[in-house]
């Protein structure tokens, strides 16, 4: 009987020694071959369809298989003609005429014309379910009226929908009109402008993207392909960055410069640059006392910021100034009137003294007091498992104590928190705010009427439900406004605006992840060459086209 | 056969119960798919996309009874519809690019520790007081207390990483193409042997205790008594007659872990990136994937059942009197 048990384990270990006797093998894949974690799946699943729910597809099927008419670079605020090389406004800016690029061919042979990108857009209008940036709800037409000029006509001026309009990926029109369900399509074997259309390998853990033979950009991209392992979990995509198994990544990474960097301070980059979201305390505008700007301002005072981004985000970020934009609308942000939004500097004598002016007086026990003379004991709502914002909530609560509000730090399962949030069922809460080109977008969902839903209804945006009649009138000017310097003073306004309403209190803006090793490429942007944001999560306007054709194998 | 007859009427009620479940218990959380995924975008996503997604996942407002019908229905026909955190593949699909490094992973793992862990129990008990009696099961018991986790991540550091023994993750080598060759099949378990030998070592020490416990219990019956004093050879005795009688709950509770094998995996998968289920399962409840959570707890659901149907049938060779009883 021991015999046997010594059989089997000598089985055991006969299966398992040839593991054990091996040298480790070289995880490098071949010279020019770009390893890159953006997407974290333990297997994948082919899909290169750029037209369904963005996150579906494969990255980079919207910027790197597809592309875009312009690609907006978010470091320099500008838009990067692409597919498109210029576009003008006609007709009292209610025609948009852009002009395609001459000498593009498909990934196929087939010569990319006017005419593919007037049929994606009538795609998008038969298939409202591809119209992922409703494009619809403004637009009235698009022709082709010639082999390089396509002609969108407009419902009512809205110069902001430029920004949904070149951002959509284009599809070959020979292609496409042959899939009998562009929804469903899994889109297998891509045929595409972008940089990177050949599908070399594709199995379960790994896939490679081979360069496309017939781009358009002479010479590039130099990258020879890219290849993808599947890492489940942020953990294990760190290891293999550490480890130098990936060259190129999007990760959050606690400690970087000790786990990352000191591993090999030489190749291991990174660059996080503040061009994501800014994160916001929301305060609820319909429940008294966050009704009155005095109490929103002086409970902004009560936080001390600088200990925030210090303790939530390993200093990864900067505190907020009072206009709220992140570093993705530097070329937006008029420094004087930020300098004058004086409610984000850390004050707890002015913050008190605001409270008492406003009637919330501290009681005996020192807790302040609302009208109806019960303690204020506002809940401040956060997502579980999300350590930043956790920490952020506690700091933000400690603050408050200092001001004699006593806040509770809720933590709640994601889905329930965001239908709380959505539905407006809170006091306070942390959130995140919109992205775009201009602040149109971005301050459209602070504090614009149109997007205050009552309570109780589910909303995509202005959680708080704060309305601005001031706002109102300022965003109406700047959908009508083409001129760049007139969207300036009319983005300056909305900024005086937010400054002295304050509807809502920012934090920090988000940092863009990005790291990268520089042992086998070259090339990335960085805060000495800031050419693009360095990110792989920058794929929605196209950014990530600007990296994924300069990088460069050493 | 007649009690296999009942047995198979008992399951099939437990089958549809769990289908009904699997069909309320996701609805009965907070939000939508579509909700969800706007939610993954963090400000990336134009609010205005809400109604393409919407769109896209077909959300209906019909009542929640006419789509448990017709769940029920295209359940039937083993139809669960397209996934929507891998639109617009179907839920068969997601699944099966999973299921089987799954079954293989911690299929092989379960029946591995089980075989191991039993024999070794036989042996403990057997010589009791020996040294494998005495110190063994301490050691197996303490490494299975550690947290799997922790345990798996420390040894993919150590013998992963640091010695390089071991492949660090994925079924089999990135620059591999699968086929039915013998560098394939050989690197296939090179790539399992750290995932599955975590498994064991943490399992091992439940199975050996269990197994030796019963036995030591056995061993002082009077049955055994007898067939010693027949003179019949130790092994004889020690396998025929005892083990097979103290294998009886051991038996049981390898049926339950057999079952358990599809949902409990996770882990493993999430430390050595295995390609396998468990992780789709989290990615379904993340992104609330209906279809995908209904098509995964069906197979997890089958799994438990048949594995019990197993363990009923394995029963009625082990143990004669369920089959005085049964007939």
């Amino acid at each position: 009987m021991s015999v046997r048990t010594a059989a089997t384990l000598a089985t055991i270990l006969a299966l398992v020694l040839p593991g054990a006797s091996c040298v480790r093998e070289q995880a490098r894949p071949p010279a020019g071959v770009l390893v890159v974690s953006q997407e974290q799946q333990a297997s994948w699943i082919r899909n290169f369809n750029p037209l369904t729910t963005a996150a579906a597809a494969r990255w980079p099927t919207l910027a790197g298989i597809y592309e875009p008419l312009f690609v907006f670079n978010s470091v320099k605020s500008e838009y990067v003609p692409w597919l498109a090389v210029a576009h003008a406004w006609h007709e009292g800016n209610r025609v948009l005429r852009v002009t395609t690029r001459d000498g593009v061919l498909w990934s196929d042979g087939a010569p990319f014309t006017a005419r593919d990108v007037a049929y994606t857009f009538n795609l998008l209008e038969e298939y409202p379910a591809l119209d992922r940036r409703g494009v619809w709800g403004f637009l009235e037409s698009v022709v082709a009226t010639g082999e390089n000029t396509v002609e969108f006509r407009f419902q009512r001026v809205f110069i902001p929908g430029f920004d949904e309009l070149v951002g959509q990926p284009i599809v070959p029109e020979h292609i496409w009109r042959e899939v009998p369900d562009p929804i469903t399509f899994p889109n297998e074997n891509p045929v595409a402008t972008g940089p990177f259309t050949e599908v070399r390998a594709f199995r379960t853990q790994v896939f490679e993207l081979g360069r496309n033979p017939r781009y358009w950009q002479e010479g590039r991209p130099r990258i020879e392909a890219l290849r993808f392992p599947a890492y489940p979990g942020n953990d294990r995509a760190n290891m293999a960055l550490v480890f130098s198994e990936v060259d190129w990544a999007g990760n959050f990474v606690p400690a970087i410069d000790r786990v990352f960097v000191g591993r090999d301070p030489e190749h291991h980059r990174y660059w996080f640059p503040l061009t994501g979201s800014t994160i916001f305390l929301y305060a609820n505008t319909t429940r008294a006392p966050f009704d009155d700007a005095r109490v929103r301002k002086a409970l902004s005072m009560a936080i001390d910021r600088e200990l925030l981004v210090d303790i939530a985000l390993y200093r990864y970020s900067r505190p907020a100034d009072a206009t709220a934009l992140s570093d993705g609308y530097a070329a937006w942000r008029n420094a004087e009137i930020a300098a004058a939004g004086d409610w984000v500097r850390h004050d707890l004598a002015r913050a008190a003294t605001l409270l008492d002016e406003a009637g919330y007086r501290r009681g005996a026990d020192g807790v302040r007091r609302l009208p109806d003379g019960s303690p204020w004991r506002p809940e401040i709502l956060t997502v579980a498992g999300w350590s930043d914002w956790v920490r952020a909530s506690q700091v933000i609560a400690r603050g408050f104590g200092a001001l004699g509000i006593e806040a509770a730090v809720r933590t709640y399962d994601f889905s329930a928190w965001f239908q709380r949030v959505q539905e407006g069922d809170f006091d306070l809460s942390l959130g995140w705010s919109f992205e775009g080109p201009t602040p149109y977008l971005f301050y459209r969902w602070l504090m614009a009427s149109a997007t205050v839903k009552p309570i109780g209804e589910s909303s995509m945006g202005n959680w708080h439900r704060y309305a601005s009649p001031a706002a109102d009138s300022a965003l109406a000017a700047f959908e009508q406004e083409s001129a760049l310097a007139n969207q300036r003073r009319i983005a300056d306004e909305l900024q005086r605006i937010f400054v002295a309403e304050a509807p809502a209190i920012p934090l920090y803006p988000n940092p863009s992840w990005a790291e990268y090793n520089t042992s086998r490429f070259d090339g990335f942007p960085s805060r000495e060459q800031p050419y693009a944001d360095p990110s792989p999560n920058k794929f929605d306007r196209g950014e990530c086209l600007l990296v994924l054709t300069s990088v460069t194998p050493r | 056969m007649r009690y296999i007859g009942q047995r198979l009427g008992f399951y099939l009620l437990a089958a549809w119960v769990a289908l009904t479940l699997n069909f309320f218990l996701p609805r009965l959380m907070p939000g939508d798919p579509a909700t969800a995924l706007f939610a993954r975008f963090r400000g990336r996503l134009n609010p205005e996309a809400m109604q393409a997604l919407r769109e896209t996942f077909g959300l209906t407002d019909a009542s929640l009874l006419g789509q448990y019908w017709t769940y029920l229905r295209h359940a039937v026909r083993g139809d669960f519809g397209l996934s929507i955190a891998y639109f617009p593949s179907p839920v068969a699909d997601v699944i099966g690019t999973a299921l089987l490094w799954t079954i293989f992973l911690a299929g092989t793992a379960v029946v591995v520790s089980f075989v191991i862990g039993t024999l070794l129990g036989v042996a403990a008990a057997w010589w009791r007081r020996g040294w494998m009696d005495t110190w063994l099961p301490s050691i197996l018991v303490f490494l299975g207390a550690f947290p799997y986790f922790w345990l798996a991540m420390l040894l993919l550091y150590v013998l992963g990483y640091s010695l390089g023994w071991f492949p660090l993750g994925h079924a089999y080598g990135d620059d591999l193409v699968p086929g039915l060759s013998v560098t394939f099949l050989a690197d296939i378990v090179r790539h399992a042997a750290l995932p599955i030998g975590t498994v064991v070592l943490v399992t091992l020490g439940g199975w050996m205790l269990s197994m030796r416990n019963t036995m030591i219990a056995v061993l002082g019956s009077d049955y055994v008594n007898l067939a010693r004093a027949k003179g019949l050879s130790p092994s004889r005795v020690a396998l025929r007659y005892a083990a097979r009688n103290a294998l009886l709950p051991s038996v049981t509770g390898f049926g339950m872990a057999l079952g358990y094998v599809l949902g409990g995996s996770l882990l493993t998968e999430i430390v050595f990136s295995y390609p396998g289920q468990g992780y789709l399962l989290v990615q379904a409840v993340r992104n609330q994937d209906y279809p995908l959570m209904q098509g995964i707890f069906l197979v997890i659901t089958l799994a438990v059942l048949g594995a019990n149907l197993l363990v009923d049938i394995l029963y009625l060779w082990l143990d004669p009197r369920t089959r005085e009883s049964a007939s």
